[in-house]
């Protein structure tokens, strides 16, 4: 007999995402991913300004908060010919670097940790023990006994108020958990530390942007100028600052972060082989180090690898109009001419509701039963995010990526293939937080070396005047968001946006099955997942939580 | 599993003691927040006495059409003691952002303390609601915001609506508002509500409005579109630090150039500031470093309603409602005023064509002529001899 | 041929009316420019610190008080026009007889058609004219109400605050300073055509308007001045309209 089960609200992700899962034997058999609330932004963005179109984009999301923005002024940016200064390519790149150390940290502790860290079990923990794993684990300074023992007390405090906040009917004591109670307590002290430490470095994105969430960015460049002799502009302390954050965010990832995964991994290395799924993957690329048009300058090099073979990476071009479309066959939405797939360039944004009417228990999943549209590349599903990068980079033969691959493989005495699992997505997320760590700091020693040489430029005034462009043209920003493959294709018409759409890392995961009956990279993860007990989908959680999900950025 | 704890109810301050926070501390905190949300010593003395006292306030938030940057700016909340604080003196008992539990036990969180707190929790909204397609365009658990949002509602001692989205309804609810994206107070009736204002707000200004409900039990004292006074009384312009640049008429002219450079009021590149009320200017961003308008870009408006239909953001006035996006009040206007002058114009010509013989006949004499007339009336009439 | 001329000195506008009048037009003026101004600051001072200027802000302060000077001088000509003669009298200002109606027909075939020859003569204003001072009315009222709504949020005083409920009707400030501003255009064309007309008027009736707001007195055929007077426009309640009421020019009195 099948089992149906529904996790609905999936939680500790950005938005509203519902699993429907049938489980036989205690294994999943098949798997669906809805999201389950939409905005309709591509509808509402017709017709403006497109120079705006970067703070509605932003909007879609503000997990990933700034990298739409980055996807829309590189969009319009494309179409009506812009090349920005290089000084606004490397402020633009630190941001990126700093936005995804951030986001990956805040994922891990906050979003990823609770599937594999009972907070009860840390409870029972010897902080002398603990102190003494920190310290086999990292130079880290926070590990004294003392220091633990004050967490500890802190938490059971805390627990013993009857208030268990955000902890209250938590999967504690479920047999999938399997770190001693001297790890938990460890993770337990790094998810308060990581609470703190993030508020810091978003201060980069604050100096540069003005705020965050959701700094400001500039069709041209970036809005903040540089003038080292004013106090109302980037000068020697606001520099200096950022500077210090960027240290500071390298060494919470390189002392925290990144040993924490390691520790953590050998008890889980059964997830090495669960949650695999799709054998495809796409990554397009980003940090250009010679201007966007430039993508052989691409820190993230782009491709494609198809059925895990890692001898060969595909060329992947976005203007390609059989390569990336866009499929409805189980979305809410209507296409006008009743095409079957459309490129974004063509793309269509109409919603049409035919699922249940709320309140319901289940989705009619043979029809349409999500607010995703089903992206497909040459007609195959592929994962995106932090796995495919590596992948791609891996496959490209990148140095840098290839290095810091094996490096986290021999740590973990593991060969590539494990990579390819629930555990090798959350692995390689710690692995490209450390390279990006590293890459913001690179970019800012040169931006200190550009100002010197007297080049303070960080906006260029052609074509921002609507009237210098052409009547009709189109453009495509691509970039790499946190959680993958991000792009933004719009069409200009008599100075405003003709048509605009978003093709969003989460929407190619998360996506409904295509005609075809292809599966997107969360429901085919899912097969094979052990379901322990029904009731307590923690499994489900935990393989879903790989992908860091966000349903607001896949449907917006 | 769950676990079986004695419920020992303590107070925060209790709560803060036990885990080595000092009485210092404590009292710093108190007056960091009091001076955060304008209040005078006796009432930094009132908070701390609440806080002493008072017990950890349940708190549900939920999640409707969103992009959980209200969330991520609360995270920020920049003091170092407030993000302690803040885990320690509320009970954030739902909240799909943070919380261990997901599906059936994350709604049973929500229910437990909705049976366990009736009429005590408070509840946190962040997103609009859409009333299109009878609510299917946001469900949860399978079922709408609107139902969800109005249960849960029913019970709360208050209701936060937090940012743009909960307050004004913010970028779904732009034109042409495709799913009929509602703000929270056109949902929730009767219950006091407080509009935190901001996409998102700021985090300060979000942890100070918490701690004012929970030092004195009450609503912060709020404007007339349910906005605490504490943090947006006051416009961004009123107390941006490039204002001085305004008054002596020193304008950025285009982003990045010399006077960009220095720093001058962003007016001219369509900064919102002059409309906008907001903290952004004393409070500023993520631990007071910066602002958009420090960063160099105008002010958007991101905490008033419908800003995003409030034209371009780089246009200083709004294009003319009613007339088209491209007409801005001054082509509507050019137009008519040329019209006027031209119309006059040939109104003059045709005047002096048409009427030259009437205009004759009225006046109707050469000087002489009227002397002539002048004098004849005189003889008629002696009476008016002057 | 020729009817006799046996004009007749009539006094029209009485000193107050005038100096509301120039004081109007001074405002609207000096508003319209400050206003202008202050939607499209010029750049001339650039490269100058904030310390040394206040130019901008000396701009806005006269926008602002001449302001006050404006709805003050609109509220006394709202006094006068109960206590003021029967040219300034509100009735006068309000579509409501058949005979208004019926002169705003006729002017409109004179003046703007040219489908008529018969010119209508009036010692007020005629009701084309009356009912455009209505409408400017309202264009001040509007103008006051939305300027003062915007101003309450720099101001501490009482009366701005008066007005602020205007904000919310808009949507929001920056709607109603659209608003604002596109009424700018607005008294921009009425003062176009109202010179125009003025000058139209003195120079194809002849009855000396163009000096009317300055002396006060007009200029009329004795039996055009019947003519007038028998419409019961401009005469109608103020007063009981007993025949031939022009008051008698000021050296006779
Ligand atoms: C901003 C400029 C002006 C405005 C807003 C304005 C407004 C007005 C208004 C509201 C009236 C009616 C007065 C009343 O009934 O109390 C009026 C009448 C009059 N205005 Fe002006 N005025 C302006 C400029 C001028 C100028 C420049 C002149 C002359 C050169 C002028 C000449 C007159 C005359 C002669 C009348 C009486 C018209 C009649 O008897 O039909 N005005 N004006
Ligand atoms: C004939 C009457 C008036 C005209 C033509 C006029 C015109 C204007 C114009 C064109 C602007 C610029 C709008 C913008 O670009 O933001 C403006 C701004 C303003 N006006 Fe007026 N105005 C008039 C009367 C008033 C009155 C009676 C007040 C009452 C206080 C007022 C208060 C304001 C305020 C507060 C502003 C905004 C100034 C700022 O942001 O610093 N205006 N006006
Ligand atoms: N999916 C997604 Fe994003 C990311 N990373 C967007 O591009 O999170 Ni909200
Ligand atoms: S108000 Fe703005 S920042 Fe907050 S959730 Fe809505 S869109 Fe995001
Ligand atoms: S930058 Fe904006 S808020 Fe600041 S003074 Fe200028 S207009 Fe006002
Ligand atoms: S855009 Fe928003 S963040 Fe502040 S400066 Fe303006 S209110
Ligand atoms: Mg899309």
């Amino acid at each position: 007999m099948n089992t149906r089960i529904v996790v609905d609200p999936v939680t500790r992700i950005e938005g509203h995402l519902r699993i429907e899962a049938e489980i036989k034997d205690g294994k999943i058999v098949d798997a669906w991913s809805a999201g389950t609330m939409v905005r309709g932004l591509e509808i509402i963005l017709k017709g403006r300004d497109p120079r705006d179109a970067w703070a509605f984009c932003e909007r879609v999301c503000g997990v990933c908060t700034t990298v739409h923005a980055l996807a829309s002024v590189r969009a319009v940016e494309d179409a009506v010919a812009i090349k920005v200064p290089p000084n606004a390519e490397l402020i633009r790149n630190i941001m990126f670097c700093t936005q995804y150390i951030h986001d990956h940290v805040v994922h891990f502790y906050h979003l990823h940790a609770l599937d594999w860290v009972d907070v009860v079990s840390a409870l029972k923990a010897d902080p002398v023990a603990t102190s003494a794993l920190a310290q086999s684990v990292s130079k880290w300074a926070k590990s004294s006994p003392g220091y633990f023992s004050d967490i500890q007390k802190r938490l059971t405090k805390f627990v013993e108020s009857g208030q268990l906040g955000i902890f209250a009917n938590g999967y504690w004591g479920h047999p999938a958990f399997k770190l001693p109670p001297e790890a938990n307590l460890m993770a337990v002290a790094h998810y308060l530390e990581a609470l703190e430490w993030q508020k810091e470095i978003v201060k980069v994105h604050t100096i540069f942007g003005g705020k965050n969430p959701h700094p400001n960015y500039l069709v041209g460049g970036m809005p903040c100028s540089i003038n080292i002799n004013e106090p109302n502009a980037i000068n020697a302390e606001r520099l200096a600052l950022v500077g210090q954050l960027l240290q500071q965010g390298l060494e919470f990832v390189e002392q925290v972060y990144v040993p924490d995964v390691l520790a953590v991994a050998p008890f889980y290395l059964d997830w090495a082989g669960i949650g695999g799924g799709l054998e495809n993957y796409l990554c397009y690329g980003d940090l250009p180090t010679n201007g966007i048009a430039d993508v052989s300058s691409y820190k993230f090099p782009r491709g494609a690898i198809l059925g895990r073979d890692l001898t060969q990476v595909h060329p992947v071009d976005p203007r390609d109009d059989t390569g990336i479309q866009e499929f409805i066959d189980h979305s809410w939405y209507e296409y006008e001419g009743g095409a079957a797939g459309l490129h974004p360039w063509q793309g269509e944004t109409k919603l049409k509701y035919s699922g249940p009417k709320p309140p319901y228990e289940h989705l009619d999943v043979d029809a349409k039963y999500s607010w995703l549209k089903t992206p497909r590349w040459k007609g195959h599903a592929m994962e995106v995010g932090p796995l495919s990068r590596m992948l791609v980079g891996y496959a490209a033969g990148n140095p840098e990526i290839k290095d810091a691959v094996t490096e986290a493989l021999a740590a973990l005495k593991a060969p590539a293939s494990v990579l390819f699992s629930t555990l090798g997505r959350t692995a390689a997320r710690a692995i490209e937080s450390r390279l990006t760590a590293r890459w913001g700091i690179d970019f800012y020693n040169q931006l200190l070396a550009n100002i010197k040489a007297g080049d303070t430029r960080t906006f260029t005034r052609d074509k921002w005047e609507p009237a210098s462009w052409p009547a009709m043209c189109k453009g495509v920003g691509t970039s790499e968001a946190p959680r993958g493959a991000l792009a933004h294709w719009i069409v200009i018409k008599d100075q405003k946006i003709a048509n605009y759409q978003l093709v969003v890392p989460s929407t190619w995961n998360a996506s409904p099955r295509d005609a075809k009956g292809q599966r997107s990279a969360y429901e085919a993860s899912l097969i094979g997942t052990p379901v322990h007990d029904p009731q307590q989908p923690l499994e489900i959680i935990r393989t879903i939580h790989s992908f860091d999900p966000c349903l607001a950025c896949a449907v917006h | 599993m769950e676990i079986e704890t004695v419920r020992k109810e303590e107070t925060i301050y209790q709560h803060l003691i036990s885990r080595g926070v000092t009485r210092r501390e404590f009292l710093q905190f108190c007056t960091w927040m009091g001076g955060c949300i304008g209040l005078q010593a006796s009432g930094v003395a009132a908070m701390v006495k609440a806080l002493e006292t008072k017990k950890r306030i349940p708190v549900i938030w939920l999640h409707f059409q969103e992009c959980t940057c209200c969330s991520e700016s609360f995270l920020r909340s920049s003091h170092p003691i407030v993000a302690d604080i803040l885990l320690d003196k509320i009970s954030l008992d739902y909240t799909e952002t943070l919380m261990a539990a997901s599906g059936q036990q994350a709604e049973k969180s929500l229910r437990d303390t909705m049976a366990k707190y009736k009429g005590e929790y408070l509840l946190c909204i962040e997103g609009s609601v859409p009333m299109g397609e009878d609510g299917a365009y946001c469900c949860i658990g399978g079922k709408t915001a609107k139902s969800i949002a109005e249960e849960v509602a029913e019970h709360a001692m208050a209701v936060i609506a937090w940012g743009n989205c909960a307050c004004s309804g913010c970028v779904q609810a732009a034109k042409p508002n495709p799913t009929e994206a509602m703000p929270i107070k056109k949902i929730i009736a009767g219950k006091p509500i407080v509009n935190v204002q901001g996409c998102p707000p700021i985090a300060e200004v979000m942890a100070g409005v918490l701690v004012h409900l929970l030092t004195f039990g009450v609503i912060p004292q709020l404007d007339n579109l349910g906005r605490p006074k504490a943090f947006y009384a006051r416009r961004v312009h009123d107390t941006c630090y490039r204002r001085p640049n305004y008054d002596a008429g020193l304008f950025v002219e285009s982003f990045d150039d010399e006077n960009a450079r220095k720093g001058y009021c962003l007016y001219k590149v369509g900064c919102k500031g002059p409309t906008t009320y907001n903290s952004c200017g004393t409070i500023r961003w993520n631990g007071g470093v910066s602002f958009p308008i420090q960063a160099g870009h105008p002010c958007i408006g991101c905490s008033e309603a419908n800003f995003w239909d409030n034209g371009p953001f780089y246009q200083r006035l709004p294009n003319f409602p009613g007339f088209g996006i491209e007409a801005t009040a001054d082509t509507i206007g050019a137009v008519a005023a040329g019209a006027a002058v031209v119309g006059a114009a040939a109104h003059a010509v045709l005047t002096n064509v048409r009427k030259r013989k009437h205009i004759g006949e009225q006046a109707g004499e050469d000087a002489e002529q009227a002397e002539h007339n002048h004098a004849a009336q005189q003889n008629s009439n002696p009476s008016q001899k002057s | 041929m020729n009817a006799s001329h046996d004009y007749q000195r009539v006094y029209v506008w009485e000193q107050p009316v005038r100096w509301f009048h120039w004081i109007n037009a001074a405002c609207i003026v000096a508003l319209g420019v400050t206003g202008w101004l202050i939607a499209h600051p010029p750049g001339l001072l650039n490269g100058g610190e904030a310390a040394e200027s206040y130019w901008f802000g000396t701009v806005r302060f006269v926008h602002f008080a001449s302001s006050y000077l404006f709805v003050a001088n609109f509220a006394f000509r709202l006094y006068w026009a109960s206590v003021g003669n029967k040219y300034t009298h509100w009735r006068n200002f309000f579509p409501v007889t058949k005979a208004q109606l019926q002169q705003v027909w006729a002017v409109l075939k004179v003046d703007v058609f040219h489908s008529s020859d018969k010119p209508v003569h009036t010692l007020g204003h005629n009701s084309v004219a009356y009912f455009t001072y209505m409408g400017t009315g309202l264009l001040t009222v509007f103008q006051v109400c939305s300027g003062f709504a915007l101003y309450a949020s720099m101001s501490h005083s009482w009366f701005p605050q008066l007005f602020t409920w205007l904000v919310p009707l808009f949507g929001s400030e920056q709607n109603l300073r659209i608003f604002h501003y596109a009424a700018l255009w607005a008294f921009l064309v009425f003062t176009i055509i109202h010179i125009y007309l003025v000058f139209y008027h003195d120079y194809v009736e002849g009855h000396g308007v163009l000096s009317s707001m300055i002396g006060g007195w007009k200029f009329m055929e004795k039996e055009k001045i019947a003519a007038a007077e028998g419409t019961g426009i401009s005469g109608l309640p103020v007063r009981p309209p007993t025949a031939m009421t022009a008051p008698k020019p000021k050296s006779e009195i």
